[in-house]
This record gives C-alpha cells, structure tokens and sequence, in this order.
C-alpha cells in the first residue's frame, strides 16, 4: 500500500504559475496574486504551506488525486511528505 | 507482411498532451489496451524545465528531468513505444503503421503530435554550432555547447530567445539577439511592451539588432558566425534558433485529416476522421469561449486538453472550455498572456500602464468583450482577466476603470 500523504508544501522559488495542480485539483490549489501555487485551507487560509491535509477547506482529500496533481507539476515544485515528515514526492 | 496488432487506445505523441490523456483513459478504463507512440527515446518528461536555470545550468540532478519513470508505464499496464514515429495512416481501415515496420489496428486515435522547432532555412545551417530548444535531445546539445561557448547568437524574438538569452548571461557568454522583425516579440505584442523587453534584455548584457536577416553562415564545420542582409557580420561559435514550432502533419494529411496551421477539431478535440482525435500544441482547435478556431502552444492548455480528450474518447462528449495563459520571467520582466493576444480585425485595445512606468497590460477587446491580454510586470491580473473574458464582461462603462493602471480588476469580477 501506498504511503498516506500528510503535509503538502509548494516551493515558491521551483513554482512557475504554469498551472498544472490547478488542471487536477482546483478544490485544493489555485494561483495568487504572484503567480504561485497557494493551498487552500480552512478559515479563508491560503498559502503555499507547508500544511497538512485535515486543513484543507474541502470534506475529503482524494490521496491519489493529490499524487497526481503532484506529479504534473513541470518544475516539480509541489512536495508531499507522510506522517512521519517523510519525503514521498518528489521520490 | 507484418501482423497487425489490435490496440484499443493509440496515442502519437508522449508529451503532456498524449500522457495525460493515457493516464485518464486508465483510470476511466482499467482493462482497456493502451499504446503511446513517441518519436523521442525518453519516458514523459518536463519540457518547462528545460529552459529553465535549475536544470540547464545542471543545478539539479538530470533525472529531475523525467515526470514519469519507466515503471509508471508498467504499474498502468500502458505500453510506451519510444524512439518510434508513425509512418502511416489508413483511418479507413483504422490502421497505423509505424517506423519500426510494425502495424497497429487501433479502436481509438489520438493524435498529440505536438510540434517541432521551426528549422533555419539558410544554406550552412546544419554547421556544427547552430542549435534549436524544443526537444531534450536538442537542449542536451546547448547545454554541452554552452560549457566552451565564448560568443553566442539568439535568433528570432520570441520566449525562446527570451529565456535562452538570459540563460548564456548566466554564463556569462556574450550575447547577441537578432531579430527581423522592427521589435522584439512583434508578431504578438505592440512596440511599447517589446521595448520594455528589450529594455530588460539590454540591461542583462544582450545585444540586440533589429531588422536583421541572415544571409550567410560562416565557418567550416563548426559555426563561426554570421553575415546579414545588410551585410554585418557577426562572431559566434553557438548560435540558438527560435523561430517558432510546426506541426509534422504530413503523413496524417495525406490521408484525409483536415488541417490549418494544426490539426482541425471542433470543441470535442475530434478531427473530421472517425475515431480520430488530437490534443495540445497539434490542436487547431474551436474555441468555445473565444468562438474561433485557435491553436496555443502551453503546458496547461495541453495538459488540460489531453484530459478533455480522454474523456471524450470514453464517449462523455464534455467540450473544452478553459481560458489559457502563458508566462515566462527572464531578466526580471515577467511576462504573461492570458486568452487571444492577437490584434485580428475589429479587435481594439485598452492599454494599462506604460514602459516608463516599469509596468504595461494590455486588453483586447472585441464585440464589446475582454477577449484576451498582454501583461509585463502585471502577472497578478492574470486572474481576474481570465474570469473576466470566462464571465463574458460587457466592457461598455467599463472603459476609463480598464485604462486606469492602478483600478483594481477585481472589483469588477
């Protein structure tokens, strides 16, 4: 079985607005006013992270929907790290 | 004679397009047997990056390149030919033949063929030297060149020089940018918002000459520079071509498959051949919010019509509908086009800001509706635009709030 992603981590410097999390999963990532990739979490709270998934504004996260939002981004900029803070993408 | 294969889903091209759909049909399709041909030897991999500092300048390691390993392949029972090219189409017969003798007899086409770098047609351009960025065979060849390069020469004024002229700086390679064109980018922008590249490109150490055509290339083997029309000649052991991209449609247009600038399609992504079906940068296809038939080359455009197209090919009949855009950033300008940036008949424009003022928007307007826009230094109206031309805004009334570089678009959504 696949490791559970935990915390989500967009790096803002690897980020270049091209858009592809948003493609795959525009109820957890959209662009801000930079251009970056941003989470968006409860409360109205969005930010590149990191944060873990239970703080993301929606009812369930979708493990393999959020791997592959992961794995589209062209500059690999979005990390996912397990329970344990564990690195599973980029692998 | 070869035996045919049967494949339910066959796919020409392993770019964003070609993958992504691979990767919908099989979630959508378990069992269902899934072929992508690629005329390049590598799995899926990042063509963004490949222009871009981390990876060119060998900040990261080169595996980074790759955005699916072999074994993703393998784990999604998808069959991944690389190094291979289609050779022929019988779209009666549904039949593929491809440059390796074999035969496919497919249920389902996808043709996201992409494009390749327009050539240099100029006697001598094949000289050791002269380089094109579109594949990564091609970049593997810059990369290398730039570890001895002393001069360079970009052609062409367009993202590729833009981003290639900044990489040579980096290097500290001298740097020249010629053009044909009276500005830089002027087949998509006005004067004033080249002006403010070249500004940019000038201040990173690029030296640029304008209205100038290549006549003759020097040297023997290896490219020692070059002369123009108007008879200046230039020095260069590394000249980088961007002249555009072009579809190689030749084969499939034989055989039936209607074609402009790219292949047709209507807003389903399929061609006039049954069964047939095209995605991405290949893709002329009609725009359901524009109403025209448009071609884009970008990664999420492809990446989002790739989905779109599976999905249709699985018979959900969903139209493609996305306002797309495109950045880049070199030199410190950020540059962004969202929608139709093309000046077409009947099409005005609503300028925002100025060179002088370090920052330049500009909306396109037509039958009273945003329709595209041009932005340097003003990325972050990237997304307001879009929902604006989605929303189908009326501008009238509107006009002076449009003008004023410091009125906040959003105000308006």
């Amino acid at each position: 079985m696949a490791k559970q992603i935990k915390k989500v981590l967009v790096d803002r410097d690897l980020c270049i607005g091209a858009a592809s999390c948003i493609a795959v999963m525009p109820e957890v990532f959209e662009l801000d006013g930079e251009n970056k990739a941003v989470l968006i979490q409860k409360g109205g709270i969005k930010n590149s992270g990191p944060a873990t998934i239970d703080a993301f504004d929606v009812s369930s996260v979708n493990q393999e929907t959020l791997r592959m939002a992961a794995e589209s981004c062209p500059t690999k900029a979005i990390f996912l790290y397990d329970e344990d803070g564990g690195q599973i993408y980029p692998d | 004679m070869a035996e045919i294969v049967k494949i339910k889903y066959l796919i020409i091209g392993g770019g964003v397009a070609g993958t992504t759909a691979a990767e919908t049909l099989r979630q959508n399709d378990p069992a269902g047997s899934i072929t992508i041909v690629s005329d390049e030897p590598y799995p899926f991999y990042s063509r963004i990056m490949l222009s871009k500092p981390n990876f060119f300048l060998g900040k990261i390691p080169f595996e980074n390149i790759f955005l699916k390993k072999e074994n993703w392949y393998k784990e999604h029972n998808i069959n991944f030919m690389g190094g291979v090219s289609a050779s022929d189409l019988d779209s009666q017969k549904k039949i593929v033949s491809l440059s390796n003798g074999q035969i496919i007899e497919y249920e389902k086409l996808l043709l996201a063929i992409g494009g390749c770098a327009r050539r240099w047609q100029i006697p001598d351009s094949d000289k050791k030297g002269i380089c094109y960025l579109r594949t990564l065979d091609e970049t593997k060849e810059v990369i290398n060149a730039i570890k001895t390069a002393k001069k360079a020469i970009c052609i062409g004024g367009g993202f590729v020089s833009f981003e290639t002229c900044e990489l040579l700086r980096m290097k500290n390679i001298d740097t020249t940018l010629l053009v044909m064109e009276p500005y830089f980018w002027a087949n998509l922008l006005d004067e004033e918002s080249g002006l403010m590249i070249e500004d940019a490109l000038q201040k990173g150490g690029v030296k640029i000459f304008k209205n100038e055509i290549t006549e003759e290339i020097l040297g023997d083997e290896n490219v020692k520079g070059l002369k123009t029309k108007t008879d200046k000649e230039f020095e260069a052991d590394l000249i980088v071509v961007g002249i555009g991209i072009m579809c190689p449609m030749n084969i499939f247009q034989k055989n039936g498959l209607a074609v402009s600038r790219g292949i047709l399609a209507n807003e389903y992504l399929e061609t006039n051949l049954p069964d047939v079906w095209t995605a991405g940068d290949s893709a002329e296809f009609k725009d359901v919010i524009l109403n025209e038939q448009i071609m884009l080359g970008n990664w999420a455009n492809a990446q989002t019509q790739g989905k779109t197209v599976a999905l249709n090919m699985l018979g959900k009949k969903q139209p493609f509908r996305m306002v797309s855009f495109y950045t880049t950033i070199a030199f410190g300008l950020n540059i962004a086009f969202v929608g139709d940036m093309k000046v077409s008949e009947g099409v005005s424009v609503i300028k925002r800001g100025s060179r002088e003022s370090g920052s330049l928007g500009r909306l396109l307007i037509k039958n009273e509706k945003i329709i595209g826009a041009t932005l340097m230094n003003r990325t972050n109206e990237m997304a307001p635009i879009s929902k604006l031309i989605e929303n189908n805004f009326k501008v009238a009334g509107h006009e002076k709030e449009l003008a004023d570089a410091d009125f906040d678009l959003k105000k308006l959504l």
